[in-house]
């Protein structure tokens, strides 16, 4: 199908440069570093039921959120500096289609964060990874990607007329690490924060990550990973016409 | 120009680099929300875990998160002359160093101390910590001179950035050494004897352990021995800056690099 | 049926000045701009920097909307249906920016040919077609970063022909090349109308809107001045004589008053370093010498000398007459 094949060669060429900025990777993959190695202290030091392997798997998909939520909305603006933005949206290709698969791309260097962290906490602090069920692990990794970089895409396409967008992208780093129960389980907030938390795709990325290594069922949080995806791709799509013309409109594709 | 304006001028500069970070939009998000959600997100980490209490992580991250004006804003002001290619003009003139960049660093420290202070009082608000009423006064000074010797810090990492090109990634990363080493969330005491000496000798350690004293109830003198070391490491830091300064600006004439830097 | 067609396109661009009180300053790039194209035209759009080309062509891609007037493209109206026009048109701009730069030249065209729907069985074949026509071939696995201005150019007409569209649109192409590799982009245009395409281009350079296009369109200060074909254009100046005057400072009054003299069909004042140089395009039958001469009584005056009237006399005329 022609709309699947757009968003694999999207993907691929866009991953392929992300991957050639080495520098700016290696920044991204060390800075969760931090967090992780005071959540690893925390943890060792308090006296709770929740593991070490609890902590590390919480902190490797802050990894992951941090390198959806600190790139993704100002995608657009990256396009626009470039130059590339008025060649994107001149082709007939649906601009929507265009974009989600260059916040997929940023989600996809989560992998690597999520790997770090764990060797992280392996060499440093002997944490082992178990796995009670492999087979949904393995899906759950790219299942919490496509569901994040669906978020990234919603945020790319609500922040563009924001020319600080990157200080917003960043703003919603340490709400998700709290309230998606990365760390903390849900039941210590306050009712009113659960609907928050569960309509934001982390929440259900991290239970089926969580789940499949420690125990438990994470079939049912990578269908609410696959539906709230999907709700956000939409959502997308339908503010992404307004938003195209309004630039239009406005002469904001360009810099010049 | 003479010492006293030299200041101000200086201090006028730092405004205007000031002036990207009070866009709202940079402003808000960045040291209103994100130090909020830092202490609630450590707070909440600390209850999961089951170690200290809310008021631990709202001092510890209260005072830690000026670091990031501090860094941020003084690379800004220092790096910003770069770009503009003032820089050369200003350190190639007699001009007295010393009056010239505290002038720049005194709208810094003013800021950290807002967004310390603020992120402080925001944090026991919703979190539901009680101070005691005597302590208030006590905490102010403490911060504030949390705030001058993470300037200092600032300084010298504004000054190496000169000569790094990406300094935004080693402000981040200086950033999380804070996070670990300063004992904002981690207890001193648990992290291993060659990281606990590192603490030491960092800006903002004793001014946490000050402030969480007061929020303990102990009374004022009994923290000034810490507030003492710890405007002693912010001079320190400071000096460190301006003589780095000097010295970058030295290998600049020499190299004919100055505007490269 | 025009395949472009242009009605009185206007376009106001609003800046804000001031950080704390905040001014609103519009300025109209385009205003009221009307031509039409027939198939198989290579039409140039003729304009000093500034006069609202970009504008206008940006206007004809469905990149801007135009603030008033309407525009069509193939019958398709480039504000309603932009993607029937997208598909149906290829642009290429100039300039450093707009490849990716980390991406070698193959992978650039390769993506865009994806955008572009181009079938996929056939993306191969044409890119590599594409490559020896723009003369990349060779460097096309190098990351563009590394590619020199003239060969990103040619890259950017690489990329507006990958779809093998009916329409192109060129806004300055060979701005920035080299002679040769300028003479060899101009060579490739004109084969792009031998194949039957439909070509909008713009350029400040008078010549070359007079060697390649079959009609011109002279734009200034966001209005058509004239338009015809070359010939027609010269045939405007083609009469008479000029007379080029050295002058040291010529007051705007007496520029007016040469204006109205009987038998003088345009004035204009050029810079040239230290002096200014008036020059007077008269009728073929009148002899208005001394008369100018007489009405510089007050300033300066240095050399004189009488010339062929040329194309770009009437192109500098017509944007200068404002």
């Amino acid at each position: 199908m022609r709309v699947l094949r757009l968003l694999a060669i999207g993907w691929k060429f866009h991953f392929k440069m992300i991957m050639r900025s080495a520098f700016d990777g290696v920044g991204q993959v060390i800075y969760p570093l931090f967090f992780a190695t005071v959540a690893f202290f925390v943890f060792r030091a308090g006296d709770s039921p929740r593991t070490l392997l609890y902590a590390s798997l919480g902190a490797a998909v802050m990894g992951m959120w941090s390198a959806t939520s600190t790139t993704a909305g100002s995608a657009m603006q990256r396009e626009r500096w470039q130059g590339t933005l008025e060649a994107l949206v001149a082709t007939p290709a649906n601009f929507a289609l265009i974009l989600l698969p260059v916040t997929i791309a940023m989600a996809t260097i989560g992998i690597y964060s999520l790997v770090a962290t764990l060797l992280w906490g392996r060499l440093l602090f002997g944490i082992q990874l178990t796995v009670v069920h492999p087979v949904m692990f393995v899906l759950s990794i790219p299942a919490t990607v496509l569901t994040f970089g669906a978020l990234g895409f919603l945020f790319a396409v609500c922040f563009v007329r924001f020319r600080a967008a990157w200080a917003l992208g960043n703003m919603f780093e340490y709400p998700v690490w709290l309230i998606c129960g990365f760390l903390v389980p849900l039941t210590f907030f306050p009712g009113w924060v659960r609907p928050i938390s569960w309509i934001l795709a982390p929440t259900w990325g991290m239970n089926a990550i969580r789940e499949s290594s420690l125990g438990g069922s994470p079939l049912p949080d990578l269908l609410m990973c696959f539906a709230l995806g999907t709700a956000y791709i939409a959502l997308g799509f339908l503010v992404m016409d307004r938003l195209l013309r309004a630039a239009r409109e406005r002469a904001a594709l360009s810099l010049t | 120009m003479n010492s006293v304006r030299l200041f101000f001028v200086g201090g006028l500069t730092s405004y205007r680099a000031l002036f990207y970070w009070l866009s709202p939009t940079i402003y808000i998000p960045s040291l209103i929300v994100a130090p909020i959600f830092q202490i609630l997100l450590f707070a909440y980490i600390g209850r999961s875990a089951g170690l200290e209490s809310d008021v631990f992580y709202v001092t510890g991250n209260a005072i830690q998160y000026a670091a990031i004006p501090c860094l941020f804003a003084m690379s800004q002001t220092v790096s910003g002359e770069r770009y503009q290619n003032t820089l050369s003009a200003i350190l190639v003139s007699p001009a007295k160093r010393f009056p010239l960049f505290v002038g720049r660093a005194l709208p810094v420290m003013g800021n950290a101390f807002f967004v310390s202070a603020f992120s402080f009082a925001a944090g026991c608000v919703i979190l539901g910590v009680s101070l005691p009423a005597g302590s208030i006064p006590g905490l102010a000074v403490v911060i504030f001179i949390a705030a001058f010797s993470c300037t200092g810090l600032g300084l010298t990492n504004a000054a190496i950035s000169l000569r790094v090109r990406e300094n935004a990634v080693l402000s981040n990363v200086i950033f999380g050494f804070l996070l670990i080493f300063t004992g904002a969330n981690v207890p001193i005491s648990e992290l291993p004897a060659w990281m606990q000496d590192v603490s030491h000798v960092l800006p903002l350690t004793h001014a946490i352990q000050a402030a969480r004293d007061l929020a303990a109830g102990e009374p004022f003198s009994d923290v000034t021995g810490l507030l003492a070391t710890e405007l002693g490491i912010g001079l320190a830091y400071l000096a460190g800056g301006l003589v780095l300064l000097r010295v970058f600006e030295w290998q600049g004439r020499k190299h004919a690099t100055l505007e490269q830097l | 049926m025009p395949v472009v067609e242009a009605n009185d396109l206007r376009r106001v661009y609003k800046t804000h000045t001031g950080t704390i009180r905040r001014r609103v300053k519009e300025i109209e790039a385009v205003r009221g701009v009307s031509f039409a194209i027939e198939k198989g035209e290579l039409f140039g759009l003729l304009g000093p920097n500034g006069a609202g080309k970009t504008t206008t062509i940006k206007m004809l891609i469905t990149l801007l909307i135009p603030t008033a007037g309407s525009a069509n493209v193939l019958g398709y109206d480039v504000v309603k249906d932009p993607r029937e026009v997208r598909k149906r048109i290829g642009y290429v701009f100039g300039g450093e920016r707009g490849v990716y730069e980390r991406l070698s030249g193959y992978d650039n065209l390769r993506y865009f040919a994806e955008l572009y729907g181009v079938p996929p069985k056939t993306q191969k074949q044409r890119i590599d077609e594409l490559l020896d026509l723009v003369g990349l071939k060779g460097r096309e696995h190098e990351r563009t970063e590394g590619y020199s201005r003239g060969m990103k150019q040619r890259l950017h007409v690489a990329r507006g022909l990958l779809h093998d569209p009916e329409v192109v649109f060129l806004d300055e192409p060979t701005i920035g090349l080299d002679p040769v590799g300028a003479r060899e982009l101009r060579a490739t245009i004109g084969t792009l109308t031998q194949a039957g395409k439909t070509i909008l281009l713009t350029t400040h350079y008078m010549f070359e809107a007079d060697a390649l296009c079959d009609r011109i369109a002279v734009i200034s200060q966001g209005q058509i001045v004239a338009e015809g074909t070359p010939e027609q254009l010269k045939s405007r100046v083609a009469s008479g004589a000029v007379t080029e005057v050295e002058v040291y400072g010529i007051p705007d009054e007496t520029v007016e008053r040469l204006r109205t003299l009987e038998g003088v069909m345009s004035v204009w004042v050029e810079e040239r370093e230290q002096a200014q140089v008036l020059s007077v395009q008269t009728r073929a039958d009148v002899q208005l010498t001394a008369a100018i001469l007489g009405h510089l009584n007050g300033s300066n005056v240095g050399r004189v000398s009488h010339r062929e009237p040329t194309l770009e006399d009437a192109y500098v005329a017509l944007v200068k007459d404002e």
